[in-house]
Protein backbone atom coordinates (compact mmCIF):
# COMPACT_ATOMS: atom_id res chain seq x y z
CA UNK A 1 0.00 0.00 0.00
CA UNK A 2 1.74 3.24 -1.02
CA UNK A 3 1.01 6.38 1.22
CA UNK A 4 -1.36 8.14 -1.83
CA UNK A 5 -3.62 4.81 -1.00
CA UNK A 6 -3.46 5.90 2.73
CA UNK A 7 -3.85 9.29 2.33
CA UNK A 8 -7.10 8.34 0.17
CA UNK A 9 -8.73 6.20 2.25
CA UNK A 10 -8.08 8.54 5.09
CA UNK A 11 -9.87 11.38 3.32
CA UNK A 12 -12.54 9.90 1.95
CA UNK A 13 -13.15 8.11 5.57
CA UNK A 14 -13.23 11.69 6.88
CA UNK A 15 -15.48 13.04 3.97
CA UNK A 16 -17.64 10.42 4.83
CA UNK A 17 -17.66 10.82 8.68
CA UNK A 18 -18.34 14.63 8.25
CA UNK A 19 -21.41 14.52 5.56
CA UNK A 20 -23.41 12.96 8.91
CA UNK A 21 -23.74 16.46 10.46
CA UNK A 22 -24.33 18.02 7.38
CA UNK A 23 -27.60 19.65 6.60
CA UNK A 24 -28.96 21.28 3.55
CA UNK A 25 -31.24 24.76 4.02
CA UNK A 26 -34.09 24.76 1.28
CA UNK A 27 -36.81 27.35 1.05
CA UNK A 28 -39.67 26.06 -1.02
CA UNK A 29 -37.79 24.20 -3.35
CA UNK A 30 -35.00 26.19 -3.83
CA UNK A 31 -31.47 25.78 -1.53
CA UNK A 32 -30.18 28.11 -0.67
CA UNK A 33 -27.13 27.03 1.46
CA UNK A 34 -25.28 24.38 4.15
CA UNK A 35 -25.13 23.69 7.66
CA UNK A 36 -23.04 22.08 10.38
CA UNK A 37 -24.86 20.13 13.27
CA UNK A 38 -23.09 21.88 16.75
CA UNK A 39 -25.07 19.72 19.32
CA UNK A 40 -26.68 16.83 19.35
CA UNK A 41 -30.13 18.43 20.69
CA UNK A 42 -30.45 20.16 17.18
CA UNK A 43 -27.86 23.24 17.53
CA UNK A 44 -27.25 24.55 13.50
CA UNK A 45 -24.47 26.73 12.59
CA UNK A 46 -24.76 28.71 9.48
CA UNK A 47 -24.11 31.85 7.74
CA UNK A 48 -26.22 34.77 8.61
CA UNK A 49 -26.59 35.72 4.92
CA UNK A 50 -28.20 32.03 4.28
CA UNK A 51 -30.74 32.97 6.62
CA UNK A 52 -31.17 36.79 6.00
CA UNK A 53 -34.66 36.74 4.77
CA UNK A 54 -36.43 33.73 6.45
CA UNK A 55 -35.63 30.82 8.42
CA UNK A 56 -35.13 27.49 6.26
CA UNK A 57 -36.43 23.82 6.24
CA UNK A 58 -33.54 21.95 7.18
CA UNK A 59 -32.53 18.23 5.79
CA UNK A 60 -30.64 16.01 7.47
CA UNK A 61 -27.88 13.98 5.61
CA UNK A 62 -30.21 10.59 6.55
CA UNK A 63 -32.97 12.54 4.77
CA UNK A 64 -34.99 13.94 7.91
CA UNK A 65 -36.30 16.81 7.37
CA UNK A 66 -37.34 19.78 10.12
CA UNK A 67 -38.62 23.51 10.52
CA UNK A 68 -36.06 25.48 12.21
CA UNK A 69 -36.32 28.45 14.60
CA UNK A 70 -33.77 30.80 14.37
CA UNK A 71 -32.05 31.40 17.61
CA UNK A 72 -29.11 34.14 16.69
CA UNK A 73 -27.42 36.14 14.21
CA UNK A 74 -24.66 38.31 13.73
CA UNK A 75 -24.62 39.80 10.14
CA UNK A 76 -20.73 41.31 10.88
CA UNK A 77 -19.32 37.86 11.55
CA UNK A 78 -21.81 36.00 9.18
CA UNK A 79 -22.56 33.80 11.64
CA UNK A 80 -26.54 32.26 12.43
CA UNK A 81 -27.57 30.04 15.04
CA UNK A 82 -30.51 27.55 14.06
CA UNK A 83 -32.14 24.89 16.45
CA UNK A 84 -34.41 22.42 15.22
CA UNK A 85 -36.63 19.16 17.35
CA UNK A 86 -34.44 16.62 17.29
CA UNK A 87 -32.00 14.47 19.41
CA UNK A 88 -29.13 12.32 19.14
CA UNK A 89 -27.51 13.92 15.93
CA UNK A 90 -24.12 13.35 15.34
CA UNK A 91 -21.67 16.23 15.67
CA UNK A 92 -18.19 16.73 14.64
CA UNK A 93 -15.41 16.62 17.17
CA UNK A 94 -14.39 20.30 17.81
CA UNK A 95 -10.77 20.97 16.51
CA UNK A 96 -8.46 24.24 17.26
CA UNK A 97 -8.87 26.74 15.19
CA UNK A 98 -6.45 28.83 16.62
CA UNK A 99 -3.51 26.72 15.96
CA UNK A 100 -4.33 26.28 12.11
CA UNK A 101 -1.00 27.22 10.16
CA UNK A 102 -0.39 28.06 6.41
CA UNK A 103 0.23 24.85 4.56
CA UNK A 104 -2.42 22.66 6.59
CA UNK A 105 -4.76 20.55 4.75
CA UNK A 106 -8.29 20.96 5.06
CA UNK A 107 -11.56 19.53 3.81
CA UNK A 108 -14.84 21.81 2.91
CA UNK A 109 -18.41 19.99 2.56
CA UNK A 110 -21.37 21.25 1.28
CA UNK A 111 -24.18 21.40 -1.41
CA UNK A 112 -21.95 23.56 -4.49
CA UNK A 113 -24.58 24.97 -7.04
CA UNK A 114 -26.88 22.04 -4.82
CA UNK A 115 -24.81 19.16 -5.82
CA UNK A 116 -25.59 17.29 -2.44
CA UNK A 117 -22.36 16.43 0.11
CA UNK A 118 -19.70 17.47 -1.93
CA UNK A 119 -16.21 17.78 -1.13
CA UNK A 120 -13.35 20.07 -1.56
CA UNK A 121 -9.49 19.99 -0.28
CA UNK A 122 -6.96 22.48 0.16
CA UNK A 123 -4.45 24.49 2.20
CA UNK A 124 -4.82 27.01 4.37
CA UNK A 125 -2.83 30.34 2.75
CA UNK A 126 -3.61 31.84 5.77
CA UNK A 127 -5.42 33.37 9.16
CA UNK A 128 -6.78 36.64 9.78
CA UNK A 129 -8.11 39.50 7.27
CA UNK A 130 -7.96 39.45 3.70
CA UNK A 131 -6.06 41.92 2.49
CA UNK A 132 -8.97 43.31 0.54
CA UNK A 133 -10.31 44.14 3.06
CA UNK A 134 -8.94 47.45 4.13
CA UNK A 135 -9.46 48.25 8.34
CA UNK A 136 -11.19 44.94 8.78
CA UNK A 137 -10.19 42.77 12.06
CA UNK A 138 -12.52 39.86 11.28
CA UNK A 139 -10.53 36.65 11.94
CA UNK A 140 -10.78 34.74 8.70
CA UNK A 141 -9.41 31.12 7.56
CA UNK A 142 -8.31 31.61 4.15
CA UNK A 143 -8.22 28.35 1.83
CA UNK A 144 -6.91 27.23 -1.40
CA UNK A 145 -10.42 25.97 -2.30
CA UNK A 146 -13.38 27.09 -4.44
CA UNK A 147 -16.53 27.54 -2.57
CA UNK A 148 -19.27 28.02 -4.44
CA UNK A 149 -22.76 28.74 -3.34
CA UNK A 150 -23.97 26.34 -1.56
CA UNK A 151 -21.40 25.72 0.36
CA UNK A 152 -22.02 28.28 2.73
CA UNK A 153 -22.64 27.08 6.14
CA UNK A 154 -21.21 23.78 5.51
CA UNK A 155 -18.38 22.35 7.21
CA UNK A 156 -14.47 22.64 7.33
CA UNK A 157 -12.40 20.09 8.89
CA UNK A 158 -8.58 19.50 9.48
CA UNK A 159 -6.90 16.07 8.67
CA UNK A 160 -8.58 14.34 11.92
CA UNK A 161 -11.96 15.36 10.77
CA UNK A 162 -12.15 17.90 13.10
CA UNK A 163 -14.64 21.43 12.69
CA UNK A 164 -12.10 23.93 12.30
CA UNK A 165 -14.64 26.55 10.62
CA UNK A 166 -17.44 26.81 8.95
CA UNK A 167 -17.53 28.04 5.04
CA UNK A 168 -18.42 31.14 4.09
CA UNK A 169 -17.34 32.98 0.77
CA UNK A 170 -15.44 33.75 -1.95
CA UNK A 171 -13.48 36.61 -2.75
CA UNK A 172 -11.63 35.46 -5.59
CA UNK A 173 -11.70 32.94 -8.13
CA UNK A 174 -9.55 30.87 -5.73
CA UNK A 175 -9.32 31.88 -2.53
CA UNK A 176 -12.20 30.30 0.17
CA UNK A 177 -12.90 32.11 3.46
CA UNK A 178 -14.25 30.53 6.33
CA UNK A 179 -14.90 31.23 9.87
CA UNK A 180 -13.09 30.30 12.41
CA UNK A 181 -14.31 27.84 15.14
CA UNK A 182 -12.90 29.82 18.24
CA UNK A 183 -15.09 32.63 16.76
CA UNK A 184 -18.21 30.42 16.57
CA UNK A 185 -17.65 29.37 20.08
CA UNK A 186 -17.26 33.11 20.85
CA UNK A 187 -20.49 33.91 19.10
CA UNK A 188 -22.48 31.55 21.14
CA UNK A 189 -21.34 32.10 24.46
CA UNK A 190 -21.94 35.83 23.92
CA UNK A 191 -25.41 35.36 22.40
CA UNK A 192 -26.86 32.23 23.46
CA UNK A 193 -24.85 32.21 26.68
CA UNK A 194 -23.68 28.48 25.32
CA UNK A 195 -20.58 26.85 26.21
CA UNK A 196 -19.85 23.74 24.31
CA UNK A 197 -18.42 20.53 25.54
CA UNK A 198 -15.76 19.26 24.11
CA UNK A 199 -15.76 16.16 22.66
CA UNK A 200 -12.41 14.55 23.17
CA UNK B 1 12.27 10.41 4.95
CA UNK B 2 9.39 13.04 5.77
CA UNK B 3 5.99 11.93 5.19
CA UNK B 4 5.29 14.83 3.15
CA UNK B 5 8.03 13.83 0.89
CA UNK B 6 7.08 10.39 0.62
CA UNK B 7 3.73 11.77 -0.16
CA UNK B 8 5.38 14.09 -2.64
CA UNK B 9 7.11 11.70 -4.47
CA UNK B 10 4.14 9.11 -4.58
CA UNK B 11 2.22 11.91 -6.17
CA UNK B 12 5.13 12.45 -8.63
CA UNK B 13 5.22 8.56 -9.58
CA UNK B 14 1.84 8.36 -10.75
CA UNK B 15 2.21 11.37 -13.06
CA UNK B 16 5.33 9.58 -14.42
CA UNK B 17 3.31 6.16 -14.98
CA UNK B 18 0.84 7.94 -16.81
CA UNK B 19 2.36 10.49 -18.60
CA UNK B 20 3.07 7.98 -21.53
CA UNK B 21 -0.66 7.93 -22.34
CA UNK B 22 -0.97 11.60 -22.68
CA UNK B 23 -0.93 13.33 -26.02
CA UNK B 24 -0.64 16.74 -27.60
CA UNK B 25 -4.24 17.32 -29.77
CA UNK B 26 -3.14 20.44 -31.90
CA UNK B 27 -6.51 20.47 -33.90
CA UNK B 28 -8.01 24.24 -33.16
CA UNK B 29 -6.35 27.81 -33.87
CA UNK B 30 -4.71 28.94 -30.81
CA UNK B 31 -3.60 26.69 -27.80
CA UNK B 32 -3.54 22.85 -28.19
CA UNK B 33 -5.46 20.76 -25.90
CA UNK B 34 -5.03 17.27 -24.71
CA UNK B 35 -5.98 13.30 -25.25
CA UNK B 36 -5.50 9.96 -23.81
CA UNK B 37 -4.48 6.98 -25.47
CA UNK B 38 -7.05 4.54 -25.34
CA UNK B 39 -5.53 1.32 -27.42
CA UNK B 40 -2.28 0.24 -28.20
CA UNK B 41 -2.91 0.42 -32.19
CA UNK B 42 -3.92 4.24 -32.23
CA UNK B 43 -6.82 5.52 -30.95
CA UNK B 44 -6.73 8.78 -29.29
CA UNK B 45 -9.98 10.02 -26.91
CA UNK B 46 -10.27 13.84 -26.76
CA UNK B 47 -12.57 16.56 -26.06
CA UNK B 48 -14.96 17.05 -28.93
CA UNK B 49 -14.67 21.02 -28.28
CA UNK B 50 -11.26 21.38 -28.84
CA UNK B 51 -11.44 19.52 -32.36
CA UNK B 52 -12.49 22.57 -34.50
CA UNK B 53 -11.32 21.30 -37.50
CA UNK B 54 -11.73 17.97 -39.32
CA UNK B 55 -8.63 17.70 -41.09
CA UNK B 56 -4.87 18.41 -40.56
CA UNK B 57 -5.03 17.27 -37.26
CA UNK B 58 -1.72 16.33 -35.38
CA UNK B 59 -1.01 14.16 -32.19
CA UNK B 60 2.02 14.74 -29.61
CA UNK B 61 3.57 11.90 -28.13
CA UNK B 62 5.32 11.74 -24.89
CA UNK B 63 8.41 11.00 -26.94
CA UNK B 64 8.29 14.05 -28.51
CA UNK B 65 7.28 13.31 -31.52
CA UNK B 66 4.46 15.08 -33.61
CA UNK B 67 2.31 12.57 -35.71
CA UNK B 68 -0.69 13.35 -38.30
CA UNK B 69 -4.25 11.95 -36.74
CA UNK B 70 -7.35 11.14 -38.83
CA UNK B 71 -11.12 12.27 -37.05
CA UNK B 72 -13.02 9.07 -36.69
CA UNK B 73 -15.84 10.64 -35.14
CA UNK B 74 -17.36 13.27 -32.84
CA UNK B 75 -20.27 13.53 -30.07
CA UNK B 76 -20.86 16.85 -29.61
CA UNK B 77 -23.30 16.05 -26.76
CA UNK B 78 -20.89 14.09 -24.92
CA UNK B 79 -18.22 16.15 -25.87
CA UNK B 80 -16.22 12.87 -26.85
CA UNK B 81 -13.94 12.68 -29.92
CA UNK B 82 -12.07 9.94 -31.23
CA UNK B 83 -8.33 10.27 -33.09
CA UNK B 84 -6.74 7.46 -35.07
CA UNK B 85 -3.12 7.98 -35.58
CA UNK B 86 -0.68 5.48 -37.65
CA UNK B 87 1.13 3.75 -34.50
CA UNK B 88 0.97 1.11 -32.66
CA UNK B 89 2.77 -0.44 -29.62
CA UNK B 90 1.36 2.62 -27.30
CA UNK B 91 0.43 2.20 -23.85
CA UNK B 92 -3.60 3.08 -22.73
CA UNK B 93 -4.84 3.77 -19.93
CA UNK B 94 -5.82 0.87 -17.36
CA UNK B 95 -9.36 1.20 -16.38
CA UNK B 96 -10.29 1.70 -12.80
CA UNK B 97 -12.33 -0.15 -10.41
CA UNK B 98 -15.50 2.03 -10.64
CA UNK B 99 -16.64 0.25 -6.89
CA UNK B 100 -13.68 1.85 -5.41
CA UNK B 101 -14.61 5.49 -6.17
CA UNK B 102 -16.01 7.39 -3.68
CA UNK B 103 -15.90 11.27 -2.83
CA UNK B 104 -13.07 12.19 -1.06
CA UNK B 105 -10.58 10.10 -3.31
CA UNK B 106 -7.35 11.58 -4.39
CA UNK B 107 -8.23 12.37 -8.31
CA UNK B 108 -5.02 13.63 -10.66
CA UNK B 109 -6.07 15.46 -13.93
CA UNK B 110 -2.99 15.51 -16.63
CA UNK B 111 -2.53 17.65 -19.69
CA UNK B 112 -0.31 17.72 -22.27
CA UNK B 113 -1.24 21.44 -24.63
CA UNK B 114 2.57 21.70 -24.62
CA UNK B 115 5.81 19.58 -25.06
CA UNK B 116 6.03 18.20 -21.52
CA UNK B 117 3.05 16.39 -19.55
CA UNK B 118 1.37 19.08 -16.55
CA UNK B 119 -0.15 17.80 -13.39
CA UNK B 120 -2.71 19.22 -10.77
CA UNK B 121 -4.55 17.28 -7.78
CA UNK B 122 -7.49 17.52 -6.19
CA UNK B 123 -9.71 15.48 -5.08
CA UNK B 124 -13.76 13.93 -6.03
CA UNK B 125 -16.14 16.35 -5.05
CA UNK B 126 -19.35 14.34 -6.03
CA UNK B 127 -19.95 11.10 -7.52
CA UNK B 128 -22.99 10.18 -8.56
CA UNK B 129 -25.61 8.36 -11.04
CA UNK B 130 -26.33 9.06 -14.27
CA UNK B 131 -27.07 12.35 -15.75
CA UNK B 132 -27.87 14.20 -19.42
CA UNK B 133 -26.00 17.07 -20.55
CA UNK B 134 -27.79 20.16 -21.71
CA UNK B 135 -27.45 19.02 -25.22
CA UNK B 136 -29.09 15.25 -24.59
CA UNK B 137 -25.76 13.61 -24.03
CA UNK B 138 -26.29 10.51 -21.67
CA UNK B 139 -23.47 10.73 -19.01
CA UNK B 140 -23.61 7.24 -17.21
CA UNK B 141 -21.66 8.68 -14.01
CA UNK B 142 -22.13 12.25 -11.95
CA UNK B 143 -18.21 13.25 -11.89
CA UNK B 144 -17.15 16.14 -10.09
CA UNK B 145 -13.42 17.51 -8.89
CA UNK B 146 -12.74 20.44 -7.12
CA UNK B 147 -9.44 20.64 -10.03
CA UNK B 148 -8.49 23.83 -11.48
CA UNK B 149 -8.84 23.20 -14.91
CA UNK B 150 -5.68 25.11 -16.79
CA UNK B 151 -6.18 26.00 -19.94
CA UNK B 152 -5.53 23.00 -22.46
CA UNK B 153 -6.79 20.37 -20.25
CA UNK B 154 -10.06 19.76 -21.94
CA UNK B 155 -10.12 16.12 -22.86
CA UNK B 156 -7.10 14.97 -21.02
CA UNK B 157 -7.11 12.01 -18.39
CA UNK B 158 -8.32 12.24 -14.81
CA UNK B 159 -6.57 9.56 -12.42
CA UNK B 160 -6.52 7.98 -9.68
CA UNK B 161 -3.97 7.38 -6.86
CA UNK B 162 -3.03 4.46 -8.92
CA UNK B 163 -2.63 6.25 -11.89
CA UNK B 164 -5.62 4.32 -13.44
CA UNK B 165 -8.31 6.31 -15.51
CA UNK B 166 -11.38 7.54 -14.34
CA UNK B 167 -12.12 9.36 -17.37
CA UNK B 168 -11.53 12.46 -19.84
CA UNK B 169 -11.89 15.91 -18.19
CA UNK B 170 -13.82 18.66 -20.04
CA UNK B 171 -14.60 22.35 -19.63
CA UNK B 172 -17.27 22.36 -21.95
CA UNK B 173 -20.06 20.49 -20.42
CA UNK B 174 -20.96 23.13 -17.16
CA UNK B 175 -19.86 26.24 -16.24
CA UNK B 176 -18.12 26.61 -13.07
CA UNK B 177 -17.82 23.01 -12.07
CA UNK B 178 -14.76 20.62 -12.79
CA UNK B 179 -16.76 17.75 -14.60
CA UNK B 180 -15.49 14.61 -15.93
CA UNK B 181 -16.94 12.04 -18.57
CA UNK B 182 -16.30 8.12 -16.87
CA UNK B 183 -14.42 5.73 -18.86
CA UNK B 184 -17.68 3.58 -19.11
CA UNK B 185 -19.22 6.58 -21.07
CA UNK B 186 -16.18 7.04 -23.00
CA UNK B 187 -15.81 3.21 -24.17
CA UNK B 188 -19.63 3.54 -24.95
CA UNK B 189 -19.39 6.44 -27.15
CA UNK B 190 -16.16 5.65 -29.12
CA UNK B 191 -17.42 2.21 -29.38
CA UNK B 192 -20.74 3.60 -31.85
CA UNK B 193 -18.27 6.57 -33.12
CA UNK B 194 -15.68 3.67 -34.78
CA UNK B 195 -18.49 1.56 -35.95
CA UNK B 196 -20.78 3.92 -36.64
CA UNK B 197 -18.26 7.20 -37.15
CA UNK B 198 -21.46 8.98 -35.24
CA UNK B 199 -23.53 8.06 -32.48
CA UNK B 200 -26.55 6.54 -33.50
CA UNK B 201 -29.94 8.17 -31.79
CA UNK B 202 -34.04 7.27 -31.99
CA UNK B 203 -36.08 9.98 -33.89
CA UNK B 204 -39.71 10.49 -34.02
CA UNK B 205 -40.08 13.80 -36.07
CA UNK B 206 -41.93 15.51 -34.08
CA UNK B 207 -41.73 19.01 -32.30
CA UNK B 208 -43.11 19.21 -28.84
CA UNK B 209 -44.02 21.50 -25.52
CA UNK B 210 -44.28 20.20 -22.21
CA UNK B 211 -47.69 21.15 -21.21
CA UNK B 212 -49.55 20.48 -17.45
CA UNK B 213 -52.09 18.09 -17.86
CA UNK B 214 -56.02 18.82 -17.16
CA UNK B 215 -56.75 17.63 -13.78
CA UNK B 216 -58.69 14.54 -14.63
CA UNK B 217 -55.63 13.18 -16.44
CA UNK B 218 -53.40 14.07 -13.75
CA UNK B 219 -55.33 12.03 -11.49
CA UNK B 220 -56.14 9.16 -13.94
CA UNK B 221 -52.10 8.93 -14.59
CA UNK B 222 -50.77 9.96 -12.09
CA UNK B 223 -48.22 12.35 -13.51
CA UNK B 224 -48.12 16.52 -13.90
CA UNK B 225 -46.75 17.23 -17.06
CA UNK B 226 -46.82 15.94 -21.01
CA UNK B 227 -45.12 16.51 -24.29
CA UNK B 228 -47.74 18.51 -26.40
CA UNK B 229 -47.02 17.87 -30.04
CA UNK B 230 -47.29 21.59 -32.15
CA UNK B 231 -45.68 19.86 -35.38
CA UNK B 232 -45.43 16.15 -37.30
CA UNK B 233 -42.69 16.25 -40.13
CA UNK B 234 -44.72 14.41 -42.75
CA UNK B 235 -43.42 11.32 -43.76
CA UNK B 236 -41.73 10.67 -40.16
CA UNK B 237 -41.64 8.13 -37.79
CA UNK B 238 -44.40 9.86 -35.64
CA UNK B 239 -46.66 10.63 -39.18
CA UNK B 240 -46.45 6.98 -39.97
CA UNK B 241 -47.63 5.89 -36.75
CA UNK B 242 -50.40 8.22 -36.61
CA UNK B 243 -49.44 10.87 -34.44
CA UNK B 244 -51.16 14.04 -34.95
CA UNK B 245 -50.84 17.70 -33.73
CA UNK B 246 -52.55 18.38 -30.56
CA UNK B 247 -52.01 15.01 -29.44
CA UNK B 248 -49.87 15.35 -25.88
CA UNK B 249 -47.41 12.10 -25.48
CA UNK B 250 -47.26 11.00 -21.42
CA UNK B 251 -45.41 7.64 -21.84
CA UNK B 252 -43.44 5.52 -24.10
CA UNK B 253 -42.78 1.65 -23.40
CA UNK B 254 -44.21 2.12 -19.91
CA UNK B 255 -41.98 4.81 -18.91
CA UNK B 256 -43.77 8.21 -17.68
CA UNK B 257 -42.75 11.39 -19.84
CA UNK B 258 -42.84 14.54 -18.51
CA UNK B 259 -40.24 16.13 -20.28
CA UNK B 260 -37.69 16.75 -23.36
CA UNK B 261 -35.19 14.75 -21.50
CA UNK B 262 -37.64 11.92 -20.61
CA UNK B 263 -38.64 11.84 -24.26
CA UNK B 264 -34.96 12.11 -25.00
CA UNK B 265 -34.07 8.98 -22.79
CA UNK B 266 -36.59 6.90 -24.31
CA UNK B 267 -34.96 7.70 -28.12
CA UNK B 268 -31.67 5.38 -27.33
CA UNK B 269 -29.70 4.26 -30.33
CA UNK B 270 -30.99 0.47 -29.62
CA UNK B 271 -34.63 1.23 -30.62
CA UNK B 272 -33.86 2.69 -34.01
CA UNK B 273 -36.26 0.58 -36.60
CA UNK B 274 -38.00 -1.09 -33.48
CA UNK B 275 -41.65 -0.34 -32.96
CA UNK B 276 -42.38 1.13 -29.54
CA UNK B 277 -45.69 1.92 -27.57
CA UNK B 278 -46.52 5.75 -27.15
CA UNK B 279 -49.25 6.33 -24.75
CA UNK B 280 -50.45 9.83 -26.06
CA UNK B 281 -53.82 11.78 -24.61
CA UNK B 282 -56.10 12.65 -27.64
CA UNK B 283 -59.27 14.35 -26.93
CA UNK B 284 -58.57 14.13 -23.24
CA UNK B 285 -58.65 10.33 -23.59
CA UNK B 286 -55.72 8.33 -22.57
CA UNK B 287 -54.66 6.19 -26.15
CA UNK B 288 -51.77 3.95 -27.33
CA UNK B 289 -50.02 4.40 -30.62
CA UNK B 290 -47.67 1.54 -32.00
CA UNK B 291 -44.18 3.80 -33.52
CA UNK B 292 -41.78 2.28 -35.52
CA UNK B 293 -38.48 4.98 -34.48
CA UNK B 294 -36.45 6.17 -37.01
CA UNK B 295 -33.01 7.53 -36.85
CA UNK B 296 -31.68 11.01 -36.10
CA UNK B 297 -29.59 12.07 -38.89
CA UNK B 298 -26.45 14.09 -37.74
Amino acid sequence: MTILTTLNDELTAVVAQVQQSLVQLTHGRRGIGAGTIWHEDGLILTNAHVVQRRTPKATLWDGREYETTLLASDESLDIAALSIEASDLPIIPLGDSEALRPGQWVTSVGHPWGVKGAASFGNVIEMGTPLEWNGSNREMIQVGIQLRPGHSGGPMVDEYGRLVGINTLITGPQVGLAVPIHVVTKFLAETLNYTPIQHL
Amino acid sequence: MSTLAELSDAIAAVVKTAEESVVRVEARRRLPATGLVWSEDGIIVTANHVVQKDDNIKVGLADGTTVPATLVGRDPSTDLAILKIDQTGLKPFVEVDKTSLGVGNLVLALGRPGKTVQATMGILSAYGGSWRTHTGGQIDHYLQTDLVMYPGFSGGPLVNAEGQLVGFNSSSLMRGVSLAVPTSTIARIADSLMTHGHVKKGYLGVSTQQVRLPETAQEDLKQKRGLLVVSVETGSAADKGGLTLGDTIVGVEGATVQNHDDLLAQLRGDRIGKKVSLKILRGGKSKKVSVKVGERSS
